[in-house]
């Protein structure tokens, strides 16, 4: 894992003439996302809902364990905004904010993909609520999202402000989606394990 | 040279969800997959009373398949034809449960066996009667409530479509509940005050919670 250092300082524009190739840096990523989130969602859709799936020892419902992963992945994503902020200068942090960044983000990666594949495999995407309709769309926007965001980082000078943007929607996708679905949970039927 | 830790990142999660996924569908919902190891903590907790009369003696409870003339074990879930009801029916081990509502007022519980062809009847305590055959994944046929007939045809269902009850006494008051989840999402339930029916707030469909009356209740899958 070669660390770059110039990961949070690139705030010029890039000092070149945009050029025909530099197109596909942005296109590429953006292509990507919108091929994950259609297809996550083409899947949920299409796909008949198993309605179980299997659960972890120790949860009382899958609810519960996906409540769980998705509240740690939510904790990781707050890491992963303060992380930014100092990387990015705008908070006081220490040296390794950048380690921490990468890999807070990795762990709530990791941890919302079991409560993903819950979702689509035994429920589908459902519309049949407000509540369950955003909490379908945005997560499928979500990891659409954190595709072009992973594939942007490979990018090197893109202007200054495209990732904390599309890292601000990853956020803002998240906390969405957890708001609707464990949070949701929690007040419905207690904090439970 | 191109940062690869980010593509890393992506492969693991989606490798992480290839897993998940197979593991999904090898330990699947399927009764007859029952390949021992860990056992699925929670496979839709079956009706936690076992019917007392069983009309098969058969050795095991879940890897005994159902008796050959008997169709197979399945939830069906549609409307009536004038659209105006739901219809529930639950088959197990050659037994039915179905469950007329129209989501206001009418309701009923009707229980039966079916034939070998497929073809049931099914009655009521309060004289309803259901007449169905079961035809590939549907089952078609009339619900006589009395004062007038429906036609209706109900798809296969799966979870959480289905029929659900939840019975519980709340502040004095004994609440029966009844939902049918239509495949499309859609509830169509009843819940009985004292007997006194109104339309019924929503289930949750994955737990079943419902509350009623502010209280929590816990509408559970039935089976004959």
């Amino acid at each position: 894992m070669t660390v770059d250092p110039n990961a949070a300082t690139q705030d010029f524009p890039s000092p070149e003439p945009a050029r025909r190739p530099q197109a596909s840096r942005y296109l590429v990523p953006a292509l990507v996302a919108g091929a994950v989130a259609l297809a996550l969602g083409a899947y949920g859709k299409v796909h008949e809902p198993a309605g179980t799936a299997f659960n972890l020892a120790g949860f009382s419902s899958t609810g519960a364990v996906k409540s769980w992963l998705a509240t740690g992945a939510m904790g990781f994503a707050v890491v992963q905004f303060v992380s930014a902020l100092m990387v990015y200068g705008k908070l006081p942090g220490p040296s390794w904010a950048g380690v921490l960044h990468r890999w807070s983000g990795r762990v709530a990666f990791l941890a919302a993909v079991p409560v993903a594949v819950h979702c689509l495999y035994a429920l589908g995407y459902q519309t049949y609520e407000t509540r369950v309709l955003w909490h379908s769309l945005l997560g499928c926007f979500f990891f659409g999202a954190f595709s072009a965001k992973m594939l942007l980082l490979r990018s090197e000078r893109l202007p200054g402000w495209l990732l904390p943007i599309v890292g601000g929607l990853v956020f803002a996708a998240l906390t969405v989606v957890w708001l609707t679905s464990a949070l949701w949970f929690f007040r419905t039927f207690g904090v439970t394990t | 040279m191109k940062r690869s830790g980010p593509l890393f990142t992506l492969l693991g999660g989606l490798l992480l969800a290839l897993v998940m996924l197979s593991l999904n569908a090898t330990t699947g919902t399927s009764p007859t997959a029952s390949g021992g190891g860990e056992p699925p903590a929670t496979k839709v907790s079956p009706s936690p009373e076992p019917e007392p009369t069983k009309p098969t003696a058969s050795p095991g409870p879940s890897k005994s398949p159902p008796p050959p003339s008997a169709p197979a074990n399945a939830d069906y879930a549609g409307r009536t034809d004038d659209d105006s009801s739901a219809v529930a029916v639950s088959l197990r081990d050659g037994k039915a449960i179905a469950y007329f509502c129209d989501g206001r007022d009418q309701e009923s519980w009707l229980k039966g066996d079916v034939k070998a062809d497929g073809t049931m009847r099914l009655t009521s305590q309060q004289g309803g009667v259901l007449n169905g055959e079961l035809k590939g994944n549907r089952i078609s046929g009339t619900v006589d409530m009395g004062q007038q007939e429906y036609g209706f045809t109900a798809d296969k269902a799966l979870k959480p479509s289905g029929l659900y009850r939840a019975t519980e006494s709340v502040r004095g008051a004994e609440i029966d509940g009844g939902w049918i989840v239509l495949p499309d999402g859609q509830q169509v339930g009843i819940v009985k005050r004292d007997g006194t029916p109104s339309a019924a707030p929503r289930i949750d469909p994955e737990t079943g919670a419902v509350t009623v009356d502010g209280q929590q209740l816990t509408a559970r899958p039935v089976q004959p």
